[in-house]
């Protein structure tokens, strides 16, 4: 069977066999990421909602990596680029979908909000920063809904029969809707769709019935993970998101 | 300091010194004021002193704000709190009342735990230590990081005074490497929390689990109304919103102008060097100062001309503030956020209305409970002003006041607290709505006595007895009330046999008009009784006569509320109360237009002396018990002549629920000696006259006679000490059944006396003199007097009971229910109904053992079936 490329990262290889997905880590790669990433996959297909079957997991020493179902269609990010027209179609099924996934509940995931204590505090953000995020965080709701973690157009693929699945479940957790919002909504702009950032804001907003302002109380808060990821080119901009103050 | 304190930087040296603190406050805690008050003193002058170093720590440190400013805030804090609180007693006893047995007793609270905001990172550190000082607290400072040095050198300055002036070492204590995580484990491991920060700091400290103080975010509006004093205005605003370069939470956020006057503002904030933006540096301020809707932290508490170069515009050096002529309210405009710089967002505003309803808006969506400014005429625009403080929803209003340096307090203004902790009330997520003071952190004993409830003997004014007494006792109405108009009320029976006669012969002799309502029927209706008070009213008299028993007594004295007010809801007055003092509708005063006269002709109701009366209502066929002493009549007539002929069945009935007024009343949680006496002797005479007048009538007039008084010297007993439970469930047995209500007493009470003479009840009934279960005793004593042996408590409870079963085989009672003819299927039936509603009944509230339900019914099934059960 014929092997096929699907992404190249730096520490893994994605590719298709047949009617399976193979993602090849390292052997640097840690056992208990792929573990974490393998957990959450099966925990989301417990819930029921569309997404590739889990087959696999092997950590043999030079043989790790995730097998899963191979979804047949496009992303959902190529039916954006072909068809631009399309793009307010789109956007609302994108929408549509991630409220329907913050619907589902999945108690044993991880909890957001000590995922992103961690992240602030690996942020390499100095002490005064690190105390304003930390009590940003501090008053923010706890909630249990399933957050993709990563959610963008590159992440969905719509079948030819039109469904929908979504892909990537590494960085999911349960916790606050709005925060994954602002993912998507830094997610973005840091791909440079800024007119698209505050469309998906509005709607998203709207179809949740959340103020406009709340989901922007994330911002800080995602920017800080975002320069965990250590990318030299989005620093700039992500400092300029995290340094904000809320006084008195 | 002696010891050499250790660094604290985690989760350990942290609760070192937690312990450290906690310990020094349990010695800080046994302090006397004369102790305290010297420490408090000692700690303000040090932190006074130390004021300008403070000030110049704090901005170099933190790289915000203005010296010369901050001095002011240190020497503010460390003053004006002095002097404010120098005088107030935090120690003992603060309040005492001894005649109402209350005191209240001052104790400090424990460990407090401080978070200190960068914005005041000296000032507010030297307000909390000292109002913790003054309340005898322990405090643990968590510092900002950005100001940690000189917030921990005003905490370290203030402690070597206080500890040299007497306070234990060790009583205030900070985090040296801060983080959110110590500053959680400090709130959650103190008493209380004084949290000043923003939003999700205060939200933090709620959710910590310990009772917070919290304050919020302020976006302060002030509103120049067309009849202010412009130069007031406008330099008042640029005095406050520069002061430390605007990063009090009180400062104003923006000028709400009114067209009218907005050039003339503009004008005078322009000629006092403060920069207007055009457009296109409108743009860049706004991309500036606000970030996602979050404050850029770099322009917090720099002067004008440095903000204006981090968004790229040239302003002359001495611009005091950068000001935004903006239209939109919403958060979407930059200008209309919290800016905590000499920033200030201008919009026009129509007309006052357009301008309350701009202010309202910047309020509700930055700083909800905060501060909000008013410049105006007070004198002229008095309107205007109210509906400003009706509009608002902040806990502080200023008047023609600069907001930075009015919120705190004492200095623009007398009377508001002067603090640095300005609470926003639950609008802004806080636990208090005033400015935080020492009050806030004391804990208030209050020591109260058991104290006995005042009692009473009331009875009518004039009550008048012995056989043929009724001339001589309506005499004076004439003689010494001068009275002109009788209305008499009676029943159709008594009318026509004559009874009123008497009284209508004397009236027309002493030349007072009369008329006679003689319709009163049995168990009388809400219509009934209106047909009674609409004569009432065509006859307008200035006296009420009562002929009867209780039907037409208890009649007469709802027509005298229909006739002096008839605007009177009867579901009102009827509803049911749990302390005849605290009823919640009060009664009408009645004798303004008619005095009131009770003529009994049974012995058994003892209307003429009690302040009750029932009424049913036709529609629902509910009975009303009304109970207040405006129904107590104004003069009692007791003649036995108009007893003499009562049939055999009313006299044993009504007699015995005399005997049974004078037994619920004796051992009633309300019974005192004065209705001891009366109810006892009522006892004693009816054991002995009743059977006679039952068996002789009109033969033994003697026995009528004493009948008659101890009827009366009963209702005096019960219409002070109340019943019980026994007369509860005759009420309801009696509604249910048609069994006469006298007769349903006789089948009841020796379930009720047994129920109630249980040393271990469930429940006793609460009354403060009603110190223990005491029924048995109280019954004993019945017994005693009563003459009917027994050596202990109980043999006499034995003897009681068969002395009253004695009595009512004599006068003609049967043992129980089921032998009156009440059909057993409909009895049980309507038990659980008669229960609750027995239960609810007016009197079961005096009765000294408080019933379960299930008690009552146990109580009725034995009524009911008696030995077969």
């Amino acid at each position: 069977m014929e092997k096929q490329v699907l992404a190249e990262r730096s520490d893994k290889e994605i590719y298709r066999k047949g009617d399976k997905v193979f993602i090849k880590f390292d052997s640097s790669f840690s056992k208990a990421d792929i573990l974490n990433e393998a957990l959450n996959q099966s925990r989301i297909e417990e819930t029921g909602l569309n997404i590739p079957k889990l087959h696999e997991v092997r950590l043999l020493d030079d043989d790790q990596m995730i097998v899963m179902d191979y979804v047949p269609g496009n992303t959902l990010q190529e039916l954006m680029d072909e068809n631009p027209e399309k793009m307010d179609e789109y956007l609302e099924l994108f929408v549509d979908l991630q409220i329907a996934i913050h619907q589902e509940r999945a108690p044993l995931l991880n909890e957001m909000h000590s995922k992103m204590s961690r992240k602030i505090a690996n942020s390499g953000l100095n002490a005064t920063i690190r105390y304003e995020l930390d009590s940003r965080l501090a008053g923010m709701p706890v909630h249990n809904k399933v957050c993709h973690g990563d959610f963008n157009p590159t992440n969905i693929i719509i079948t030819d029969d039109e469904e929908a699945y979504v892909l990537d479940w590494s960085h999911a957790t349960q916790g606050n809707g709005s925060h994954d919002a602002a993912t998507t909504y830094l997610d973005f702009y840091l791909k440079g769709e800024k007119e698209l950032a505050e469309k998906y804001r509005k709607l998203y907003a709207e179809k949740t019935n959340t103020a406009l302002q709340y989901i922007l109380k994330w911002c800080p808060i995602v920017a800080a993970e975002q320069l965990a990821k250590g990318i030299k080119e989005n620093e700039e901009f992500l400092m300029r998101w995290v340094d904000v103050v809320e006084y008195e | 300091m002696t010891k050499v304190r250790t660094i604290v930087e985690d989760q350990e040296t942290l609760q070192n010194a937690l312990d450290e603190v906690r310990k020094a406050q349990r010695e800080f805690a046994h302090f006397t004021q004369e102790e305290v008050d010297k420490v408090f003193l000692a700690a303000s002058v040090a932190a006074n002193q130390a004021r300008i170093p403070l000030a110049k720590h704090a901005v170099e440190e933190s790289g915000m704000g203005c010296v010369e400013d901050k001095v002011i805030k240190n020497h503010y804090a460390a003053e004006f709190v002095y002097n404010k609180y120098k005088d107030t007693q935090t120690v003992g006893i603060v309040e005492e009342d001894t005649s109402y047995g209350i005191k209240k007793v001052l104790e400090p609270i424990g460990v407090i735990s401080a978070i200190i905001p960068t914005t005041n990172p000296t000032s507010t550190a030297i307000f909390k230590i000292l109002i913790a000082l003054k309340t005898r607290n322990g405090i643990v400072i968590s510092p900002h990081p950005r100001a940690k040095d000189c917030t921990i050198e005003a905490a370290k300055i203030i402690l070597d005074a206080a500890v040299k002036a007497g306070a234990p070492e060790g009583i205030i204590s900070w985090i040296d490497v801060p983080s959110l995580e110590l500053t959680q484990m400090v709130m959650a491991e103190s008493d209380t929390i004084l949290a000043t920060g923003g939003p999700g700091m205060v939200n933090a400290a709620y959710s910590s689990g310990k009772p917070a103080l919290g304050v919020g975010a302020g976006n302060t509006p002030a509103i120049i109304d067309d009849s202010a004093d412009i130069l007031l205005a406008v330099n008042s605003i640029i005095h406050s919103k520069t002061f430390d370069n605007g990063m009090i939470c009180a400062s104003e956020q923006s000028v709400v102008v009114l067209d009218d006057v907005y050039d003339e503002v503009k004008k005078e904030f322009a000629y006092r060097n403060c920069h207007f933006l055009n457009d296109k540096e409108l743009d860049k301020v706004r991309k500036t100062i606000i970030i996602n809707g979050a404050l850029n932290s770099k322009i917090v508490g720099q002067p004008a001309p440095v903000i204006a170069e981090l968004a790229g515009i040239n302003v002359p050096e001495t611009t005091k503030i950068l000001i935004g002529e903006v239209t939109d309210v919403s958060l979407a405009e930059e200008f209309a956020h919290e800016k905590l710089s000499p920033v200030l967002a201008m919009y026009r505003a129509d007309d006052f209305d357009d301008a309350l309803d701009k202010a309202d808006r910047l309020v509700k969506d930055g700083g909800y409970g905060h501060t909000s400014a008013l410049y105006i005429d007070t004198a002229a625009e008095n309107d205007r002003l109210e509906k400003f403080q009706n509009r608002m929803k902040t806990a502080r209003i200023l008047i023609n006041t600069p907001s930075s340096q009015g919120g705190i307090g004492d200095i623009y203004n007398f009377k508001l607290t002067p603090s640095l902790t300005l609470g926003c009330g639950t609008w802004g997520g806080n636990s208090v709505s005033e400015n935080v003071g020492v009050k806030h952190l004391l804990n208030i004993k209050t020591v109260a006595e058991r104290k006995e409830n005042m009692l009473w003997l009331k009875t009518p004014a004039k009550t008048f007895f012995k056989r043929g007494c009724l001339p001589l006792a309506l005499d004076e109405l004439k003689t010494v009330q001068n009275k002109k108009r009788a209305f008499i009320v009676t029943d159709k029976f008594l009318f026509d046999n004559g009874y009123t006669d008497t009284i209508t012969k004397k009236l027309d002799a002493l030349g007072i008009e009369h008329k006679t309502f003689s319709n009163v029927q049995p168990d009388p209706t809400l219509s009934n009784v209106t047909q009674g008070a609409n004569e009432m009213h065509d006859f307008q008299p200035d006296t009420i006569i009562a002929v009867g028993g209780g039907s037409p007594m208890d009649a007469a004295k709802i027509m005298w509320v229909m006739y002096e007010h008839p605007e009177t809801d009867f579901m009102d007055l009827a509803m049911r109360f749990m302390d005849i003092r605290k009823r919640v509708l009060g009664f009408p005063v009645l004798g303004e237009k008619a005095y009131f006269v009770a003529i009994p002709t049974t012995a058994g109701t003892g209307a003429e002396v009690t302040p009750f009366a029932v009424i049913t209502d036709d529609e629902s066929n509910v009975k009303y018990p009304l109970a207040d002493y405006q129904l107590m009549p104004d003069m009692a007539v007791v003649d036995a002549d108009l007893m003499d002929n009562a049939p055999k069945g009313l006299t044993a009935y009504s007699g015995f629920d005399a005997v049974t007024h004078a037994l619920e009343a004796y051992v009633s949680v309300m019974a005192s000696d004065y209705t001891d006496g009366l109810a006892l002797q009522a006892l004693k005479v009816a054991f002995e006259y009743l059977p006679r007048a039952y068996k002789y009538g009109a033969k033994d007039p003697v026995a009528r006679e004493k009948m008659g008084d101890a009827s009366t010297m009963a209702g005096m007993a019960f219409g002070n000490a109340f019943l019980g439970v026994c007369h509860s469930m005759a009420h309801k047995l009696g509604s249910q059944h048609h069994v006469t209500h006298g007769l349903a007493n006789a089948l009841l009470i020796n379930e009720v006396i047994s129920f109630n003479a249980s040393e271990t009840p469930t429940k006793m009934g609460t009354f403060s003199q009603y110190d223990h279960p005491k029924a048995l005793s109280r019954y004993a004593e019945i017994a005693d007097h009563l003459n009917l042996g027994g050596n202990t408590d109980e043999e006499k409870l034995e003897n009681l009971l068969d002395a009253l079963n004695e009595l009512k085989a004599e006068i003609g009672i049967k043992q129980t229910i089921q032998e009156y003819d009440v059909p057993e299927k409909e009895f049980l039936d309507t038990l659980d109904a008669m229960v609750e509603s027995a239960f609810d009944d007016q009197c079961t509230g005096a009765n000294p053992r408080y019933p379960l339900m299930s008690e009552i019914k146990e109580m009725y099934l034995n009524a009911y079936y008696g030995k077969d059960r």
